[in-house]
């Protein structure tokens, strides 16, 4: 009996050794590598990103750092980042040099495709893990290339088919019978405004009466506007930056149409941004997107969306919008810290593993994380919303479909 | 359809005279490009959101602060650079290249000092609902728009022809040896007509967020070659041609936007080429500029 | 010989640090970066420096030359070293297109070949095109990126231009094209053709750009019609060449390797600020000092190589 412990305790011995071991070549502080951009046209979508991002980090920090699994305990993090300016050379040279230069243990991309663009190849070249937080771009998501995963936007090709079926159901039910999409010819846009018109062709059931493309500089609508009430459509779906978005709703105001249902992309992702450049007449019974900032999920990591603008608030009182991006900032957060918690090993291919073992099962503020094969976000998809009046002479935004996330009714027009 | 997109096409054209009103006076007076243009007039745009913010000011009592202000500045501004400027070899090239210095120092202030964040001011302060001419809805800031921009034309029509200072400045654009040599002080007359420009750029900026929705710093690029577009189609130096121009490209633009709508941008580019190659002086061409 | 020496002596000491440095410095990209510039400004050199026309859209035949790789790679499956000719071929076309411009003095010619850079890229972007060119939605080349191979062979398009600029200085024809700057009409009556000299000097200029974005294009493999033919690119070189100096060899090297140093160094740390200051320095740059760095040593009548 004796010699039966001693022998288990001799062949217990390496392993504690290893893991004495193993926790002795742990790094001091893991370092992770972003990009922002501070200025230029995607400062609006970065800044909130990195800002929240940063808040993720430094909770993180206060606890004594984010547990790490290959050691076993918790190491503190270090962030390296630079501002890009929204140049996408720039963005390339400053992301190699976080890999090359810094040699940064995590890579996380900055905000939107067109930053995310450039960063894609180059992970992919160093063989670095991709933590892309909203590039949404269907070209990046490819079989040979096993270096990247979305963390918090649908990809474009799949995020409006709450629109069309919320249309195909509801819009049917009160008699609608023609759409009119009208998009801005940019990635972004254009992939969602192509994936509608798929979806309203596969059911059949809404006839397409107008479906053009303007350039993402356009600025004034009113002719378009008067173009398209003079085909008299039920719903009109906008597609467009926030610019095209203020210009439409104001334009739409201004020339007193009215149709029974409109789509504005930014009207329920960035209200506040919109509200203060169109106002709270314009925005009434606006059908959007609700971003995770509006709605709230039951996460079972990390703070929910009360808590976590709670924090935001605390942490930076004047300024920074607080809006989808900010959840997505601190989404890639939680899902390093998944990652760490549950990765077998430090190699980009343990990553790799690890962050699609997450698939499906992580469920965090914005929704639950799911992946395609292809490191697609497939999950996260946001509900449709209505701006509708709170009675206080502003607007709040109510999700309406699908009747599971629901919570309220749509009002469609005459 | 049709009806609508030319009525249209003309008010939002108007605007467009506006904006290159400013530029053609300074092109025709002194040959300089002021590739500066687009950036004086986010200027004005962004002095009338701050002045709303800041004080509630109307745009329209805006527009006569950026006027008076605008005019004075250019006074300094223009003895600062130009006169050394004129006097080197290649002037109009290295006017190009200054003028493109000081659009990124604007842009750059602008930046810093106000954000990337698109702003903008309440529509209703121009009035709301729309104003129905031949079965098109415009909306009511359009109106005001074109009428301020026939005013400014009207006013500038006026200075040049009954004015002593625009008489001179008139001299000026013709020969600007012969007007040095009958003792005329080509330098104040440049620099009122130069202060006038800016001047004109920053209303039009007032103007700006009605008209384009919203306004950012980096709206200036784009707006410049519009703005050349508009007055090379119509005539450097002459006025009533910035009138022609802006409506031509208004009306063209709204057509496109109708029938080709992906292309709307492709307008004032090509546009802008087909003028300087087929017809260099212009529609009303007789102020011959030897492109 | 003698006076070719020590523009040659530059030119290889300048390429050749190019060529080791990845092996001390690894964020080779920026070096890709610096060489792409350091042979831009020397295309806009061959233009600027030689026949006086600041072409704005020196962009175009950039972005026509990444597209022209770009489309060659994707519908007519050629190996990259062939797409790369092509994509020169492509912005010698444009510029054929564009001859005409020529005809058009200073300012409007300035500001009409950024109305045509901005043509191109309008109809590029447009999604009407998109099985051609893939319009708004980007470009992705995975299966022919090199990023060894398409540093050496941008190193290899920046010996070229060198080169090129060094025989430009040194040449007849280079001097006939300087005489067409100073002074048309003489330069006619000596019998120099001024027509023939500027589209030579228009071709070259846009050769270089074309090899540049199609290098480019090969080199990062994924991008934008918006990155392809981002306006920044022609005014950096612009104000790199204006800074050091145009019509010399080193004036554009001094403008890149200063500023552009500076660009990345500060960019860094206070980045907002660096539009404002390169605003100031072209603005003081023109009222004090129009002919560039260079010309502290040039108006002293001591030759700049």
């Amino acid at each position: 009996m004796k010699l039966r412990w001693i022998l288990s305790g001799l062949i217990a011995l390496p392993f504690l050794f290893s893991l004495h071991a193993r926790a002795q070549n742990a790094p001091s502080e893991i370092k992770i590598g972003t990009l922002y951009a501070s200025s230029g046209p995607f400062a609006s979508i970065s800044m909130p990103v990195y800002d929240a991002f940063k808040l993720w980090i430094d909770e993180t920090n206060a606890s004594g750092g984010v547990f790490v699994k290959p050691y076993n305990k918790k190491i503190p993090i270090k962030l390296i980042s630079y501002d890009d300016q929204s140049n996408t050379a720039t963005a390339a040279t400053l992301y190699n040099q976080l890999i090359t230069q810094d040699h940064v243990d995590l890579l996380v991309a900055d905000s939107g495709s067109v930053l995310t663009s450039v960063a894609v190849p180059i992970a992919r070249e160093h063989k670095m893990f991709l933590f892309d937080v909203s590039g949404t771009g269907g070209t990046f998501f490819t079989k040979d290339n096993p270096y990247i995963a979305l963390m918090a936007d649908p990809v474009s090709t799949i995020w409006p088919h709450y629109i069309s079926d919320f249309l195909d159901d509801e819009g049917v039910k009160a008699g609608f019978k023609t759409v009119a999409i009208l998009y801005a010819t940019n990635d972004f846009t254009g992939t969602q405004a192509n994936a509608l018109k798929g979806f309203f062709e596969k059911d059949g059931k809404l006839k397409i009466v107008y479906y053009q493309g303007v350039p993402t500089s356009t600025s004034n609508y009113t002719v378009l506007i008067n173009n398209i009430a003079s085909l008299n459509p039920d719903a009109v779906l906008e597609l467009g930056y926030v610019g095209n978005d203020i210009a439409f709703l104001r334009n739409l105001q201004d020339s007193g149409n009215k149709f029974r249902f409109v789509f504005s992309i930014y009207a329920g992702t960035e209200m506040d941004e919109i509200q203060k450049n169109v106002g709270v007449s314009a925005m009434t019974d606006i059908f959007s997107y609700v971003p995770a900032s509006n709605y709230d999920y039951k996460p079972e990591v990390g703070m929910d969306r009360q808590q976590f603008k709670a924090a935001w608030d605390k942490k930076y009182p004047s300024g920074v919008a607080f809006g989808a991006n900010a959840i997505y900032g601190y989404m890639t957060g939680l899902v390093i810290q998944q990652t760490l918690a549950t990765a077998e090993g430090m190699s980009q291919m343990d990553i790799h593993n690890a962050v699609f073992g997450l698939s499906g099962k992580l469920k965090t503020l914005d929704g639950t994380f799911e992946l395609n094969a292809e490191g697609a976000q497939i999950g996260e998809i946001t509900p449709l919303g209505q701006l509708q009046p709170n009675g206080k002479g502003g607007l709040n935004l109510v999700a309406v479909y699908p009747p599971d996330r629901a919570n309220g009714k749509a009002t469609l027009g005459q | 359809m049709l009806a609508g997109a030319i009525v249209a096409g003309v008010m939002f054209g108007l605007y467009f005279t506006l904006v290159g009103l400013g530029l053609n006076l300074v092109f025709g007076v002194m040959r300089i490009v002021n590739i500066a243009h687009g950036d004086f007039l986010m200027l004005g745009g962004f002095a009338t959101w701050w002045l709303f913010t800041a004080f509630g000011l109307h745009p329209l009592e805006s527009a006569i602060l950026v006027l008076i202000v605008f005019v004075v500045a250019g006074l300094p501004i223009y003895y600062l650079l130009i006169p050394r400027l004129l006097q080197a070899r290649d002037a109009e090239m290295l006017s190009l290249i200054l003028f493109f210095g000081l659009s990124q120092m604007i842009e750059a202030v602008a930046t810093i000092v106000f954000g990337t964040t698109e702003r903008s001011l309440p529509g209703r302060m121009l009035g709301v609902g729309p104003v129905i001419i031949a079965g098109a809805r415009m909306p009511k800031p359009w109106v005001f728009s074109a009428a301020v921009s026939a005013a400014a034309v009207l006013l500038v029509y006026l200075y040049l022809y009954r004015t002593r200072l625009g008489t001179l400045t008139r001299a000026v654009m013709v020969n600007r040896e012969e007007a040095l040599a009958t003792g005329i002080d080509i330098h104040f007359v440049s620099a009122v007509a130069f202060g006038i420009s800016i001047a004109l750029a920053g209303i039009a900026g007032v103007f700006a967020p009605f008209m384009l929705g919203s306004i950012t710093p980096g709206i200036g690029v784009g707006i410049n070659i519009t703005a050349f577009a508009v007055i090379v189609v119509g005539t450097l130096g002459n006025p009533l041609g910035t009138v022609l121009g802006g409506i031509i490209y208004g009306v063209s633009l709204m057509l496109m936007q109708t029938y080709l709508s992906s292309w709307a941008n492709l307008l004032p580019n090509l546009l802008l080429i087909a003028v300087l190659l087929i017809r260099p002086q212009g529609l009303l061409g007789r102020q011959v500029r030897r492109a | 010989m003698r006076r070719h020496s020590g523009d040659v002596l530059i030119a290889v000491v300048v390429v050749v640090l190019m060529g080791v440095m990845p092996y001390f410095y690894s964020n080779e990209l920026l070096l890709f970066n610096f060489i792409t510039f350091l042979a831009l400004a020397q295309g806009l050199n061959i233009i600027y420096g030689f026949t006086g026309y600041l072409p704005f859209g020196y962009v175009g035949f950039y972005g026509a030359g990444a597209y022209g790789f770009a489309l060659a790679v994707m519908h007519l499956h050629v190996p990259a070293l062939i797409a790369m000719l092509l994509g020169g071929v492509a912005a010698l076309v444009l510029a054929v297109v564009l001859l005409p411009l020529l005809r058009l003095s200073g300012a409007y010619f300035a500001i009409a070949s950024l109305a045509a850079a901005q043509a191109v890229y309008e109809v590029i972007a447009n999604p009407a095109l998109e099985d051609v060119t893939k319009g708004p939605y980007g470009v992705s080349l995975q299966d022919v990126f090199a990023p060894r191979l398409s540093y050496f062979v941008a190193l290899a398009i920046l010996a070229g231009t060198l080169a090129l600029v060094i025989w430009l200085r040194n040449s007849r024809f280079g001097l006939s094209l300087r005489a067409i700057r100073e002074d048309q009409v003489s330069a006619a009556m000596a019998g120099v053709s001024v027509v023939r000299g500027r589209t030579i000097a228009w071709l070259l200029s846009a050769l270089v750009a074309g090899l540049v974005g199609s290098v480019f294009a090969w080199h990062i493999s994924v991008f934008y019609p918006d990155t392809a033919f981002d306006l920044g690119v022609s005014i950096f070189a612009t104000v790199f060449l204006l800074f050091g100096g145009a019509t010399t060899l080193t004036g554009p090297l001094l403008g890149v390797i200063i500023l552009y140093g500076v660009y990345n160094a500060i960019g860094i740390t206070v980045p907002q600020y660096f539009q404002f200051i390169y605003g100031t320095l072209i603005v003081l740059l023109v009222l004090f000092l129009p002919n560039g760095l260079v010309s502290l040593l040039t108006s002293r009548g001591i030759r700049v190589p």
